[in-house]
């Protein structure tokens, strides 16, 4: 029985995940070098993904410390509407990075915004601009880092924090002494998986950027601009890129991590 | 006097835990808050540490009036049951963290932390993690953590609650001989009346958030204020509208003192050198008695056989409670 689960399962994520990761992996290398070579001679493609990385740097600081003070709010603090605000959280997960899009556009549009035309008057431009990425990015991102520090928030409890303050530990050092460190692991996967799904994301961004050559055209919109103009090669060697990142963030968490973490 | 609490109430939801609670804790002294679960001990003990505010009423911590200091300022040592190690720090760093935050110079730290490990018996272990200690090594590092910051009291919340039994006796006896050579002021809780007894010089006993009685083990244990403490401080039988302890009774097999109380022996087991016997006696009581295995085979006492039971010379009795505990 175990044997027939384990073929199952092993079939399931060959055909599903590893067949078409590796297809992505060598038709990249297909002619060698040449095709990332060629890809990061082209400087609009260097754009994109100095973009891409800035975006994801900023989703992941932003996602962090909201993340990290959110989680706290909901593992200590009792206030009506607690309910409401952990089933908001999972908005992001729930509907089409799309709608994300269109929903940040009605708000933040330059012309016909709810707060866009104030802002643009500010000569503070959000939608088709890097703010609007960065925020889109955010939003789409948001529940991860929540969801992977909540269960250590809870599963350590609140005594070491007490014995904490019973030896004369303020707030401040409770948080930096004792909480952080003890939530230290959850928030480094958190980090990873929101740099993963920040440098992947898609239908928000295109939304919300403009996809304008060499500005705000990021690099998950590089591979579709490059696949519907039959440069596959190109299309993949940068899908390659970017699956390489977030393989390689995984990869060192997973050597680095203690095992005997408890 | 060390802490004094008057006046403390508190709820929770619908429940009170503590109901106008007056006690006064001597200075220097081992002792034990008992009572049941869910008495309101902790919760007393948690108010004095100040990691729980009290709805109404004042704490007073060796003449500072603490009732709204918060806890990092009432500068008091806390012991949990399941021990709260700092798990991502040493031994040592566990035992240091009070008199780093404290900003103490640091070898004066390194000297403080060495002295309070060879006090719990762990220098050996002092570059462990906690992860690696055994569960009473744990507590008695939290023990040497708590101390490290010189407190003026010392609170312990079911210290040896989570050790297994054979630990638990060690510890206790160790808490023991270490207050006699620390001196500071310490109350623990328990549910445990043996610990209770054993190991402190003053015990209150609290029960459905009053305090029930408060005196040294000898005065609750030979003069308990109410049948609860009694029951509570060991076993209790009623004989004749009286609650007196099992092995007071005397049972002889003929009616020779005024007022016995006739009654059949209907169980007989025998434990060691005592024999547990129930006796329904013609009143329709059932009562407990503890008798040497001697005294049971000289009567040549079996079940069946009709005794008479009178109370012992000296034998502590209290009037039995309307709904009897």
């Amino acid at each position: 029985m175990t044997y027939v689960l384990r073929i199952v399962a092993t079939a399931y994520l060959f055909f599903l995940v590893a067949w078409p990761v590796s297809l992505v992996v060598t038709h990249t290398f297909d002619d060698g070098f040449a095709s990332i070579s060629s890809l990061l001679q082209d400087p609009d493609t260097v754009v994109a993904l100095q973009l891409s990385a800035y975006v994801a740097v900023f989703s992941v600081v932003i996602n962090t410390l909201f993340g990290v003070g959110i989680s706290m709010l909901l593992v200590r603090q009792e206030f009506p509407g607690k309910r409401v605000l952990n089933a908001m959280l999972d908005i992001p997960l729930s509907v089409s990075p799309i709608v994300v899009g269109l929903a940040l556009v009605l708000v933040y549009g330059g012309r016909n915004g709810w707060l866009g035309p104030t802002l643009a008057g500010w000569g503070f431009d959000v939608i088709f601009s890097t703010p609007g990425i960065i925020m889109a990015t955010t939003f789409v991102a948001l529940p991860l880092m929540i969801r992977e520090i909540v269960p250590v928030l809870e599963e350590i409890g609140i005594e070491q924090e007490q014995a904490a303050q019973s030896l004369g530990a303020n707030a401040m050092q409770r948080f930096w002494r004792i909480t952080l460190p003890s939530i230290k692991w959850g928030i480094v996967y958190g980090v990873v998986l929101t740099l993963a799904r920040s440098l992947g994301e898609f239908g928000a961004v295109k939304v919300v950027s403009g996809n304008v050559l060499g500005q705000t055209r990021t690099a998950t919109l590089v591979v579709e601009e490059k696949y519907l103009n039959f440069d596959q090669q190109g299309a993949y060697a940068t899908a390659f890129l970017l699956a390489m990142v977030s393989v390689a963030c995984i990869v060192i968490v997973a050597i680095i991590r203690p095992k005997n973490h408890s | 006097m060390s802490i004094e609490v008057s006046g403390l109430n508190k709820k929770f939801g619908d429940f009170v835990a503590l109901d106008n609670v007056d006690v006064t804790i001597p200075t220097g002294q081992l002792t034990a808050l008992l009572g049941p679960s869910g008495g309101g001990k902790s919760t007393l003990l948690r108010i004095i540490a100040g990691l729980e505010k009290g709805d109404s009423g004042t704490v007073n911590i060796e003449g500072v009036d603490a009732t709204n200091l918060p806890a990092q300022k009432r500068n008091v040592g806390f012991v949990f049951q399941h021990y709260a190690v700092f798990k991502h720090m040493t031994v040592a760093k566990n035992v240091a963290f009070g008199l780093e935050i404290r900003k103490r110079p640091k070898d004066e730290i390194e000297h403080r932390v060495n002295e309070l490990l060879k006090l719990v018996h762990l220098s050996q272990f002092s570059h462990r993690l906690p992860s690696q200690l055994s569960g009473g090594q744990r507590q008695r590092m939290a023990l040497a953590r708590a101390l490290a910051v010189e407190p003026k009291v010392l609170l312990l919340d079911e210290p040896f609650g989570a050790l297994d039994a054979k630990v638990r006796k060690e510890l206790r006896d160790w808490l023991r001989r270490l207050h006699d050579d620390v001196h500071v002021t310490t109350v623990f809780v328990t549910h445990d009346q043996e610990e209770a007894l054993e190991v402190a010089d003053e015990i209150v006993v609290v029960n459905e958030g009053r305090v029930e009685q408060v005196g040294t083990p000898d005065q609750l244990y030979d003069e308990p204020a109410n049948d609860f403490v009694m029951s509570f401080l060991g076993e209790v039988t009623h004989l004749g509208g009286a609650s007196l302890r099992p092995h007071d009774i005397e049972l002889e097999t003929a009616p020779r003192m005024a007022g016995a109380v006739e009654g059949t022996i209907a169980r007989m087991v025998r434990i060691g050198f005592e024999v547990r016997l129930t006796v329904l006696t013609v009143d329709g009581d059932e009562v407990s008695v503890v008798a040497t295995r001697t005294h049971a085979r000289s009567q040549r006492l079996e079940e069946g056989s009709t005794v008479w039971l009178t109370p012992a010379d000296g034998a502590t009795m209290v009037p039995r409670m309307a709904v009897a505990g």
